[in-house]
């Protein structure tokens, strides 16, 4: 099965939050009330264009790679995600395609998040 | 509200200190209390951000007011992430201003040299969000260089204008004895020679190694008075006359345009309201440098320059010592150390020291208003103090 990052969309104004806010930013409708009351998943979009990267030497010491690419990709459906580049040079303003991978793991857990190609 | 004074002021070199975290934090209330006169203090705040992950240390303020056999006075630590330090110094201004104590003793102090580098820039980095951003490898230097990219492409920035704000520093912490590098740097060297990539490597990119500020140890002092109990010191009147905060949402990506420092525009113009001062008035500032790009963005949100002109200010050496607004004469978190508690009470003690004339070598002659900038997590928390020599 396809995995996701979501959203969360405020049932009150329809702005989606990502990451999760209590209390909707737009209109103070508060979302963590109930799935049912306050917010619906939505899957954000894989698609996107890279906002800003850097190329980082100085790793976190779980990380085993000697260098880790990172980046802010605005989505084509209006979002922003922070995530990782599997891209040898990236550009600004490139077209990128995300994928849900693993992205770090540190003793027995394992984290998944965005990364993402050159579309 | 009353009036709040600058009596007292301590710091501890900001390098590798092998003393236990308590007994740094100790060591610049004791020249505090030294320098104002006083023997006692109404109350104690503890700026710490590590002491719990890093030194296996809680609740420090309790052990900081038992080193200075301060007690029964009451003791709190603030941890506000890199700008527990200012945090701590409005703390302490509310607690003098509303009259619930007329001494109050404000310290910072960090000790991350315990841990290798690796490891406190991984404790740094529990600043960014669990899920948006940590879970990637996000680290404070990450966040700086996206930043840097982002900004230095929308306003022409370049990696010269970073490798300016480095020099300048570098330069300024000469004349600094408590700073942490002692290491006289040129954009020869950390840019245009063949050796520069060796000297100066990738750290998140486009941000190098002379871009990002040291990891320190260090504590620095400050201790604030009501006017009449300030008069009775006889220090020098310095006021801490504007304190502003403002905040910004915790995943950088989150905001409108990542390139806006927003909570770093509204803390300063909350400051100056207080103060009843304008950014054309500051004689001498201590921005939060921790990277060379981000001296260059505070010193326009903060409103000393236009938005996208602060790198042109630095190129015609406006920043720098005897230019028309000197910039982190200390040295800044890039050169003088960045014990991150501790540096928002080390501006502070700097601009006290530039107001009241002691800064010797690096003085900025006649210097009557003074400003500090703190900045916390990646922008999302900042506190500024505005300071105003009287008499
Ligand atoms: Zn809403």
């Amino acid at each position: 099965m396809e995995m996701n990052i979501f959203g969360y969309k405020c049932k009150k104004c329809g702005t989606v939050h990502y990451p999760f806010r209590t209390i909707c930013k737009k209109c103070g409708h508060t979302i963590f009330a109930d799935k049912a009351e306050g917010y619906e998943l939505v899957p954000l979009s894989k698609k996107g264009k890279l906002l800003t990267w850097t190329r980082l030497r100085s790793l976190p010491g779980d990380f085993e790679v000697p260098e880790l690419l990172l980046g802010i990709v605005q989505l084509d459906d209006g979002n922003r995600v922070t995530g990782q580049l599997d891209i040898a040079s990236p550009k600004t303003g490139m077209k990128v395609d995300g994928e849900v991978r693993i992205v770090r793991r540190d003793g027995y857990n394992e984290y998944k998040g965005m990364v993402f190609e050159s579309a | 509200m009353r009036e709040v004074y600058c009596v007292g002021i301590g710091i501890t070199s900001f390098t590798r200190l092998e003393y236990p975290l308590a007994e740094i934090a100790a060591y610049p209330g004791m020249m505090a209390l030294k320098d104002s006169g006083l023997s006692k203090v109404d109350h104690v705040y503890v700026a710490n951000m590590g002491g719990g992950k890093v030194n296996h240390q809680t609740g420090l303020a309790s052990a900081v007011v038992d080193q200075l056999s301060l007690a029964p006075a009451g003791a709190e630590t603030i941890e506000n992430g890199p700008a527990s330090g200012a945090s701590a110094v409005k703390q302490g201004f509310m607690a003098v201003a509303s009259g619930m104590c007329d001494t109050v003793m404000v310290i910072g102090a960090e000790r991350m040299r315990e841990v290798n580098d690796l490891e406190s820039t991984e404790f740094v980095a529990t600043l960014t969000h669990p899920h948006a951003e940590y879970i990637y490898g996000v680290t404070l230097p990450s966040l700086a260089g996206m930043f840097a990219r982002l900004y230095m492409d929308k306003y022409g920035a370049t990696p010269r204008h970073l490798g300016m704000v480095a020099v300048k520093n570098h330069d300024h912490a000469m004349d600094n004895f408590f700073a942490h590098l002692h290491e006289r740097i040129t954009l020869e060297g950390i840019i245009d020679s063949p050796e520069a990539s060796t000297n100066n490597p990738i750290v998140a990119d486009p941000l190098r190694f002379y871009d990002c500020c040291p990891v320190s140890d260090g504590a620095a002092c400050v201790i604030l008075a009501s006017g009449d109990a300030a008069k009775k010191t006889g220090k020098p009147r310095v006021r801490l006359a504007g304190v502003g905060q403002a905040t910004d949402t915790l995943a950088v990506h989150d905001r409108k345009d990542p390139t806006d420092l927003l909570a770093a525009r509204g803390a300063a113009a909350n400051a100056f309201k207080m103060a009843g001062l304008k950014p054309s008035q500051v004689d001498v500032a201590e921005l939060h440098d921790a990277f060379t790009i981000l001296e260059i963005a505070e010193s326009e949100e903060v409103g000393f320059f236009k938005k996208g002109e602060g790198h042109l200010a630095l190129e015609k050496g406006e920043t720098r010592l005897g230019g028309s607004l000197p910039i982190n004469p200390s040295g800044g978190l890039k050169a003088k150390g960045h014990p991150v508690g501790a540096t928002g009470v080390g501006q502070a003690h700097e601009i006290v020291l530039q107001l009241r004339g002691e800064a010797e070598k690096r003085q900025v002659k006649g210097a009557k208003v003074g400003f500090t900038c703190n900045f916390g997590g990646f922008g999302n928390n900042v506190v500024c103090l505005a300071f105003k020599k009287e008499g």
